[in-house]
């Protein structure tokens, strides 16, 4: 239970918790592990240490004393007794040994009692925390005891020596080879004792490790059902990260989907509009230059308008004078019947104009720039606007005739409006350039109606941007133009202002309309 | 056709301005024929030179005319040279500003073109009959004044009060006293003249003192 509230609180926490509590874990568990091995071959390296310095060379030092007690002293004094040295050979012999003895013995005391080694390591810690002390003292008092008593022996039989010594006695021989006896037993019980103490040892040792390696298995497996927990949450979080992810890019994937659809269909509506636009606009372009030149047929036709009906009139009151003659009635029916010939030019200009024909045609350039003034005839001489046309040589193109001359009769339309309001009356002029320059034809369209004012230059070409009252323009002829002259012909059309002696007398502030065409248009354009 | 008289036309001399020349000879060939003397034109220079040199009796004139303007020529002539003649203007255009001008420049009539030769002659008699009228008084009036002195005096003197003094019904009020404390004439003249006034049915008694013109009494004479 509570391991799962464990796993449940785990769970809870966010990601970035969850992997930094995993690379602790993990690192933590890694210093335990390498900790513990280290303590475990240091308390090994100590153990052997321990083992070789204070009991292997102390069962040395006892055996060298059991020894130097049964070499030196007893096989001398069994020697003297079967007479093969003397005393005095033997002296110098059982001094050797007695030294020997003492020495060893003083280096086992100090070793065993001074010597005791400090618990330096952690191990000796830990032994000394989980070994049993109290048999430990015990056997303690028991090596202290048989410490004394070999002490005791060794000044007994130091004493019996000495005696021998001084007296050259062989009496105390056989005591003395009891003593020895006694006294190697004794060194060989506090061997045996030191032994059981080793061993001892080593079974502490044993049960550190033991407990060691408990501890560092036991923190392996936790670390390792740790990490793996850890991992799990982890993949888990990630796999619910991902499916989360996946899910909302999916869901994405499906707007975006939708919306391109929904755009793809937007795009085609839009498309669709802006061409019904572009005809509708189309359409206004026409009608207004239509209306223009309606205008334009409705003065050229009411001058002979006005004649043929004054003939008509002239015959009813000649008749009703009876002064009506063959000679007047032949005479005025050739004028009117001139006049209404004229008439119906006019009206054929017009509407070869406004056929919707819209194949290209060989056609000279300035026969169509000539045919636009000639259109607006009417409204230049009712300006006072003279108009010149210059060019070196006529140039032959293969192009939409009416629409080039629907741009140039919008222009003249735009340079009257200029000139009208600008310039005084007899200074009117319109002068158009042709040029012919690298496949191209440049037409430079000049009047002297004071430029474009700078504010307004960059709209000039905007749909729906005119300068004029309400009624008079649309603000789609220039616009209408540019459509033209790019999109069906391939061309250009920019306007600047510039001081130009248009008359060759006097500069005047003057607006240049600068076109230029393909001489050979191999552009199709649709119905539309 | 002919509701008006347009036979006064012809003693008078029409100055024509017209910048379209085709129209300017249709038109002339039809006015000459009604006209004394028609003076075609086709600029506003050659206009005023007829002007000052010949007797003019009326202008018709075109408003727009090439590289000048009808209107203009008019208030020329009316403020530079005091020539006040009635004008007709033609004009293809309707528009305001001209008929404003035309109207302070106290223009006659303004057709619009194309011209209705009727309407023109309409308009040239209706302008010029008022000139024959006056002309037409005068003349009358120099004829009583002549009668008046080879005959009787006194008898044409009664006659212009009783015609002076009649009312809206062609009634004349008024007793003998009354007239001989206007003229000085003796009573018994003045019966004698009431009854042959009477006798031929022109001034006849209704009531007492009351007297009816009888206009149709004297075209029966």
């Amino acid at each position: 239970m509570k391991l799962q509230k464990l796993l449940n609180y785990l769970d809870t926490l966010n990601f970035e918790l969850k992997t930094k509590f995993l690379i602790f874990i993990i690192s933590a568990g890694m210093f335990t592990i390498m900790m513990l091995s280290l303590i475990s071959t240091f308390s090994i390296k100590y153990d052997f240490d321990k083992l070789f310095e204070k009991r292997t060379s102390l069962f040395v030092k006892l055996e060298d004393i059991k020894d130097a007690y049964k070499v030196n002293i007893q096989d001398t004094l069994i020697e003297i007794e079967n007479k093969s040295i003397t005393f005095n050979e033997s002296k110098e012999v059982l001094i050797l040994g007695e030294q020997l003895i003492y020495e060893n013995w003083t280096e086992y005391k100090k070793v065993t009692i001074d010597k005791e080694i400090p618990l330096f390591y952690v191990s000796d810690f830990i032994k000394k925390f989980l070994s049993k002390n109290v048999g430990y003292r015990k056997d303690q008092i028991l090596k202290t005891n048989i410490i004394q008593n070999i002490d005791k022996k060794m000044a007994l039989i130091n004493n019996i020596l000495t005696n021998i010594k001084h007296s050259q006695n062989k009496e105390n021989f056989s005591q003395l080879y009891l003593e020895i006896n006694a006294i190697n037993i004794y060194i060989t019980s506090l061997i045996n004792y030191d032994l059981s103490l080793a061993i001892n040892e080593k079974r502490d040792t044993q049960n550190v490790f033991n407990i060691i390696i408990i501890i560092s298995v036991i923190s392996i497996i936790l670390v390792f059902l740790f990490s793996i927990i850890l991992s799990i949450l982890l993949i888990n979080n990630f796999k619910a990260l991902h499916n989360d992810l996946e899910l909302n890019v999916q869901k994405k994937t499906k707007e975006l989907k939708e919306l391109n659809r929904s755009l793809e269909k937007r795009i085609l509506q839009v498309v669709k509009n802006n061409r019904k636009k572009d005809i509708i606009m189309f359409q206004q372009a026409r009608f207004a230059s239509l209306g223009e030149m309606l205008n334009n047929i409705a003065h050229q036709w009411r001058q002979p308008l006005g004649s043929i009906s004054m003939i008509v009139q002239s015959f009813q009151t000649k008749n009703s004078l009876g002064k009506l003659t063959d000679k007047y009635i032949e005479e005025k029916t050739e004028d009117a019947l001139l006049l209404a010939h004229n008439m119906s030019n006019t009206l054929d200009d017009f509407k070869n104009f406004f056929s919707p024909d819209k194949t290209k045609e060989e056609f000279y350039i300035i026969d169509c720039i000539k045919h636009a003034f000639e259109l607006s005839k009417y409204i230049l001489e009712k300006e006072n606007i003279q108009f010149k046309i210059e060019y070196s040589k006529d140039i032959k193109t293969h192009n939409f005739y009416n629409e080039l001359s629907h741009v140039f009769l919008n222009l003249i339309t735009n340079s009257k409006d200029a000139l009208s309001t600008n310039v005084a009356n007899n200074d009117k002029i319109i002068k158009v350039i042709v040029r012919e320059y690298k496949g191209y034809i440049h037409i430079n369209f000049i009047d002297n109606g004071g430029g474009i004012p700078l504010g307004i230059a960059p709209k000039i070409f905007e749909p729906y941007y005119t300068t004029k009252y309400k009624s008079a323009g649309t603000g789609i002829g220039l616009y209408m133009s540019k459509q033209i002259v790019e999109k069906h012909m391939d061309g250009s059309i920019i306007q600047k202002n510039f001081q130009h002696k248009i008359n060759k007398k006097e500069t005047f502030e003057c607006s240049l309309f600068t076109i230029k065409i393909p001489i050979n248009n191999i552009k199709e354009i649709d119905a539309n | 056709m002919q509701t008006k008289n347009l036979d006064i036309l012809n003693q008078f001399n029409i100055l024509y301005l017209e910048d379209d020349e085709d129209l300017l000879r249709h038109t002339t060939d039809i006015l000459e024929d009604f006209v004394n003397t028609i003076y075609s034109v086709k600029t506003s220079k050659e206009a005023l030179n007829v002007l000052l040199n010949n007797k003019i009796d009326i202008i018709i004139s075109d408003i727009l005319l090439k590289d000048e303007n009808g209107i203009d020529f008019l208030k020329l002539i009316q403020n530079e040279h005091h020539i006040n003649i009635p004008t007709i203007l033609t004009t293809a255009h309707t528009d305001t500003k001209y008929l404003l001008d035309a109207i302070k420049l106290k223009v006659e009539n303004y057709i619009i073109k194309p011209i209705k030769i009727k309407e023109l002659l309409d308009t040239l008699h209706d302008v010029l009959l008022p000139q024959v009228q006056k002309k037409e008084l005068k003349r009358n009036e120099n004829i009583i004044k002549t009668i008046s002195h080879i005959t009787d005096s006194k008898q044409v003197e009664i006659v212009k009060l009783i015609i002076n003094n009649l009312d809206n019904n062609n009634i004349y009020e008024g007793s003998y006293t009354d007239i001989m404390n206007e003229v000085n004439i003796s009573k018994p003249t003045l019966i004698k003249l009431f009854k042959e006034l009477a006798s031929k049915d022109i001034l006849v008694k209704t009531q007492h003192k009351t007297y009816r013109f009888n206009e149709e009494a004297l075209s029966t004479i």
